[in-house]
């Protein structure tokens, strides 16, 4: 971006060549650029590298905020790596992240291309559907739970009507599907909506051609729709995996990670805050979100890719 | 018979969207031998009563609740705004980093929440800033702070740099070409992200349940104690939860097409 430096030189008045005030030079786009990003910048520092050395720090010391931290080394990592919870927790969270992530593209895709078109009521039914996304994950998990109770949950009096027997949704063996099902109920209108913009606004012609040469409606869908999608469909999986790392709301409002639903970051939160153990609480953090950041900055450079930003 | 099938298919997704927002709304004007009742023929048949509403302001503190998070959902708000929209600007325009502070700050929401947690509950406690507004603003701050800037990233984004540069070779200084050629074009990008902020801090249950107990309390945080609550009342929980999302529900009817523009990031123009 060397081309805006060089319009402001040349538009700045020939008597300020030589002495630049202190404004000239706070203006000059090398510095400028800079003095924007301050307060982010002070902001990272603050929330996100110091606690960052913190967790390091802590992570390699025996804390239970009562008795004076002491050095213990890397037995908190190896604590954590033995310890057959972790394992089993982190088997829990890449299994909803899949389960949740697939059946949400699923889902958006089949819906997005059922409501790509012009139909009476359009606007009052795509504005109910966007309900779900915006209200409290916390405050919909305990509804849901409300629903799904043994014995007086609505959808077990349902059943029961119906000739179905009970199903117990919060048993050792369904709970996590439940959990998993609260999730994508909540996120599938994301998925909807993203794909739905972009459907809308991908280019007649191309599809027109394809409409005259006579290509199958699944042919053109694979070839066409998907490719020109691609980056909205980056764009969700990075952020739904983002969040589904740290789900935590519909965990706390139904099993408390009971129930065989305990996921990785719920035990980091479990041996932090109830058992106070900070030394292995911010070993197992770290070792989280070392996971997550490979994952991440594996998608976010497909994302910046595919939205053609060079780096 | 195709439009009988898409009218159907159109019935069933309203369903399973509607029907556990209206069941929290049917459920608090239950009476407790209605909820707890197992007979299903009264499922939609049953005595109406409002009592569960006063129970909720008597028992709970239910308005201090609201006063705290909507003083915590602007306060923090604002400060986002304040922090992401020149940051975002410097990134979309000059690229400032090669898109490495871009991804750090995005990176913040990928945090499990004990990296940000330990140090600052820690921190908190010796600065006595625990359950404290100010102190739960901050936080909220903090995680509101990377998706804002990756979303008016990409509104900026939409923005031609030629009208910069035109403006610049008029003669106009950077403040002036702020506030006469940027300013108006992000402004329903930054009202965009103002409502997702809102709507977030008001939502956030982590860091509140948290960092707060009685004085900052939050409406997340003050409906969880229904659940953590031995017994639990479903029909007062219920109406606290309905006001609770209210707000939520209302902006995201009138507002349904600026946030779905959002969602997608400007990376489709909508």
């Amino acid at each position: 971006m060397s081309k805006g430096a060089e319009v402001t030189a040349e538009a700045l008045p020939l008597e300020f060549e030589g002495k630049r005030s202190f404004w000239d030079v706070l203006a000059d786009e090398k510095y400028f650029k800079w003095i924007l990003t301050i307060p982010l910048i002070v902001v990272l520092l603050v929330f996100m590298l110091y606690p960052l050395f913190y967790c390091v720090y802590y992570s390699v010391q025996q804390y239970d905020m009562v008795r004076p931290a002491h050095f213990i080394g890397l037995d908190n990592f190896r604590a954590v790596l033995q310890n057959a919870d972790f394992w089993h927790g982190l088997r829990r969270t890449a299994y909803i992240l899949v389960m949740s992530i697939c059946v949400e593209l699923l889902l958006g895709m089949g819906i997005a291309l059922l409501f790509n078109r012009e139909f009476r009521g359009q606007n009052i039914i795509r504005g109910l559907c966007l309900f779900p996304l915006l209200i409290s994950p916390m405050i919909m998990s305990m509804m849901w739970n409300f629903i799904l109770q043994y014995d007086f949950g609505v959808v077990n009096m349902v059943l029961n009507v119906i000739g179905l027997s009970k199903v117990n949704f919060w048993s050792p063996k369904l709970a996590i599907y439940t959990i998993t099902f609260i999730s994508i109920w909540q996120w599938t209108p994301f998925s909807i909506f993203v794909l739905l913009s972009g459907l809308r606004g991908l280019p007649k012609d191309a599809f027109e051609a394809a409409r005259v040469d006579g290509a199958p409606a699944w042919l053109t869908f694979r070839r066409l729709t998907l490719p020109m999608l691609s980056p909205l469909i980056v764009i969700i999986i990075m952020l739904r995996t983002m969040w589904l790392i740290r789900l935590f709301d519909p965990l706390y409002a139904t099993t408390r990670g009971g129930m065989g639903t305990e996921t990785l970051d719920w035990m980091v939160y479990r041996i932090s805050f109830v058992f106070f153990d900070i030394g292995a609480g911010s070993a197992l953090a770290i070792i989280s979100l070392f996971l997550t950041l490979i994952v991440c900055a594996l998608m976010f450079r497909v994302l910046m890719k595919s939205l053609g930003v060079n780096q | 018979m195709k439009k009988t099938a898409f009218g159907i298919a159109c019935g069933l997704i309203l369903f399973l969207f509607i029907f556990p927002i209206f069941w929290i709304y049917l459920t608090s004007f239950k009476g407790r031998p209605d909820i707890y009742n197992v007979d299903a023929s009264k499922l939609f048949i049953f005595s109406m009563t409002t009592e569960n509403y006063p129970f909720v302001f008597a028992e709970r503190d239910f308005l201090s609740d609201i006063i705290n998070t909507a003083i915590v959902s602007v306060s923090s708000t604002i400060l986002v705004m304040a922090i992401s929209l020149p940051a975002a600007y410097s990134f979309a325009r000059f690229n400032t980093g090669g898109g490495q502070i871009l991804f750090t700050t995005i990176s913040t929401r990928m945090f499990p929440v004990a990296v940000a947690a330990i140090p600052f509950f820690l921190f908190y406690r010796a600065l006595s800033a625990l359950d404290t507004l100010w102190g739960l603003t901050l936080l909220y701050m903090y995680f509101n702070v990377s998706f804002a800037t990756f979303l008016l990233y990409g509104f900026f984004r939409e923005i031609p740099p030629e009208l910069e540069h035109a403006a610049m070779t008029d003669g106009y200084g950077r403040i002036a070409i702020l506030r006469r050629v940027i300013f108006p074009l992000i402004k329903p990008g930054a009202a965009i992200t103002t409502v997702f902020c809102l709507i977030f801090a008001w939502n956030e249950f982590l860091f509140s349940f948290l960092f707060s107990r009685n004085l900052a309390r939050t409406i997340s945080v003050g409906l969880s104690l229904y659940w953590s609550a031995l017994d639990v009342q479903w029909g007062a929980m219920a109406a606290a939860a309905g006001m609770a999302i209210l707000p939520t529900l209302v902006a995201s009817w009138l507002m349904q097409r600026y946030i779905i523009r959002g969602l997608t990031f400007g990376a489709v123009k909508g």
